[in-house]
């Protein structure tokens, strides 16, 4: 009974919740990131507010976007070491279920808090008022889109040793439409203009990722494993 | 249809677009070739590879009649 | 044999040796049409067509950006159609024909880059301009990178062939979304979009070369990918009879027997 729950999505949910619990300044590493890239750009471009501001909303999405890469590399790696990757494989049940519950505790401990942490980001680069809630929202649903994505590739990679890179190369193109929704919401919710539009977009492409995303995460895993 | 240029000079040149479309020329001209020949060279070394180690094959085999009933 | 409809013609399709021996009948055709295509095409849009109103004879350039941009997109429908075809059927065949495509395609959307660089200058004072177009080709790019840098990644390569596979079907989902992503992107940012390639009413005496160096580029392509898997296809099969029958045959070493 409770075996065939904690087989499928909320098992995988609560036991990547609980380990990324346990080992929390791994966790928090991608949030650090981001932190502390929030801190150079000025250092590079301006600490004029008239010069952050038009960067702001793009800038704070690549931020996002590259933090939540570094955090993907490891989604299925120690899995993948201590053999649980193959237990969760050969299991009987649908292979989507686990990855979907994996994929959403990685989000929920990446994805989430940097959506909330983002205001704090946004004052930092003087991002106009109008600009903060469709920055949240689009990060809210691109964070999850990025999460699904990237773990197609850490799915490909996970069985090769200087993964981190070759997942960049095969996952950023990917993660482009997300940037551009993404940083376009933010825009639009500061020019005035309807920003449900380009947010209705990026969760068409959340739904998309969580339908489709799942299917190709367990046909790699299937693959790399059972090499 | 006639030609647009009066002389080669003038072809050269392109109305002082020249350097532009003829390097964009060259360059693709000279990667479309490489291009077709790659796969012929790497034809042949592929039947040379294959044939050097038949030969070996035969010559281990003439040298091993032990190794054979 | 068997009920129904016979695909007898579709397993024989993925048999490296019936690839290799008919396309070897076909090959000198293919050349001779394609460097035939290639020729007339470059000479006519080159030397022979009008130049353009607006921007003289750098337009001349489109000669070679339009058909290398087309099969460099193309290229990569073909590299995932046989990833495709070889998960689902598992033809060996069909990977070599994916691999084949790989470097193909990738060195084709460079040349796409670089002459729509070299053609920008002129026409608008900037090597590299972030328009929908050549940023599209920029992803593609990596696309094409992607897929080649996980051929490469595993030790076996049955299972670099899947993974590539994959990704290039990933890919193929999610090119249309990047397309029209970018396309979006850059009339948000530029209202009064210009065109890379030539207005859409083109004079016909400047269409029709561009039409012949569409059709040579194709050729070229189906020659190229044609002559890399037959490359493929012995290495891959080298153990096999009629390969060292071949390479006997060609051998010109001491001992020829």
């Amino acid at each position: 009974m409770s075996n065939a729950h904690n087989a499928g999505f909320t098992g995988y949910l609560q036991r990547d919740l609980l380990l990324a619990y346990r080992r929390h300044g791994e966790a928090a590493s991608p949030l650090i990131f981001f932190l502390l890239v929030a801190t150079l750009v000025p250092l590079g471009v301006s600490p004029e507010a008239g010069r952050l501001e038009p960067l702001a909303p793009g800038i704070i999405w690549v931020m996002a976007l590259l933090a939540t890469l570094l955090s993907t590399e490891g989604l299925f790696a120690s899995d993948y070491q201590d053999g649980s990757l193959e237990q969760m494989i050969i299991a009987p049940q649908l292979l989507a279920m686990p990855v979907l519950g994996k994929v959403t505790a990685h989000w929920l401990v990446t994805g989430l808090p940097l959506t909330l942490v983002s205001p704090i980001i946004g004052i930092m680069l003087s991002l106009p008022s109008d600009g903060f809630i469709p920055m949240m929202a689009s990060l809210a649903l691109g964070t999850g889109c990025l999460s699904l994505v990237g773990a197609v590739g850490a799915a490909l990679t996970v069985s090769l040793r200087k993964g981190g890179l070759l997942l960049s190369l095969l996952v950023v193109p990917l993660y482009m439409p997300v940037i551009i929704f993404g940083s376009a919401t933010v825009q639009a919710g500061i020019d005035g203009l309807n920003w449900f539009a380009p947010l209705a977009i990026l969760g068409a492409m959340l739904a998309t990722a969580v339908a489709l995303c799942p299917l190709a995460i367990a046909g790699a895993l299937r693959l790399v494993s059972s090499n | 249809m006639s030609m647009q240029f009066e002389s080669f000079q003038q072809a050269w040149d392109m109305a002082g677009h020249g350097p532009y479309v003829w390097t964009a020329v060259l360059v693709s001209v000279f990667v479309l070739c490489w291009l077709m020949q790659r796969p012929l060279v790497q034809h042949r070394k592929s039947l040379n590879s294959i044939a050097v180690q038949m030969r070996r094959e035969k010559m281990r085999q003439a040298t091993n009649p032990e190794e054979h009933s | 044999m068997g009920s129904g409809r016979d695909w007898t013609w579709f397993h024989r399709l993925g048999s490296p040796r019936w690839f290799y021996e008919t396309t070897g009948r076909w090959l000198p055709l293919l050349w001779a049409v394609t460097l035939a295509l290639l020729v007339v095409g470059l000479v006519w849009g080159l030397l022979y067509a009008p130049q353009d109103a607006k921007q003289g004879n750098s337009f001349r350039i489109i000669y070679l950006h339009v058909p290398v941009s087309f099969l460099a997109l193309a290229g990569y429908y073909i590299m995932a159609i046989a990833g495709a075809v070889g998960l689902i059927w598992k033809m060996k065949l069909s990977y070599m024909v994916m691999k084949s495509a790989a470097p193909l395609g990738a060195a084709l959307t460079f040349l796409a880059l670089f002459t729509g660089a070299v053609w920008g200058k002129p026409t608008w004072g900037t090597y590299w301009v972030w328009d929908a177009r050549i940023t599209s080709m920029l992803i593609l790019l990596f696309l094409y990178l992607g897929v080649l840098a996980l051929q490469y990644a595993f030790h076996s390569q049955d299972t670099g062939n899947k993974a590539s596979a994959m990704l290039a079907l990933v890919g193929t989902v999610n090119i249309p979304i990047i397309y029209k992503s970018v396309d979006w992107w850059y009339t948000l940012h530029q209202p009064a979009t210009i065109k890379l390639t030539s207005a859409p009413s083109m004079h016909p005496d400047m269409f029709k070369p561009l039409l012949v160096m569409i059709l040579a580029m194709y050729c070229f392509y189906a020659l190229v990918l044609i002559l890399n898997t037959r490359v493929e296809i012995l290495q891959r099969e080298r153990k096999t009879g009629w390969v060292r029958d071949l390479a006997r045959q060609a051998d010109t070493g001491p001992d020829n027997q």
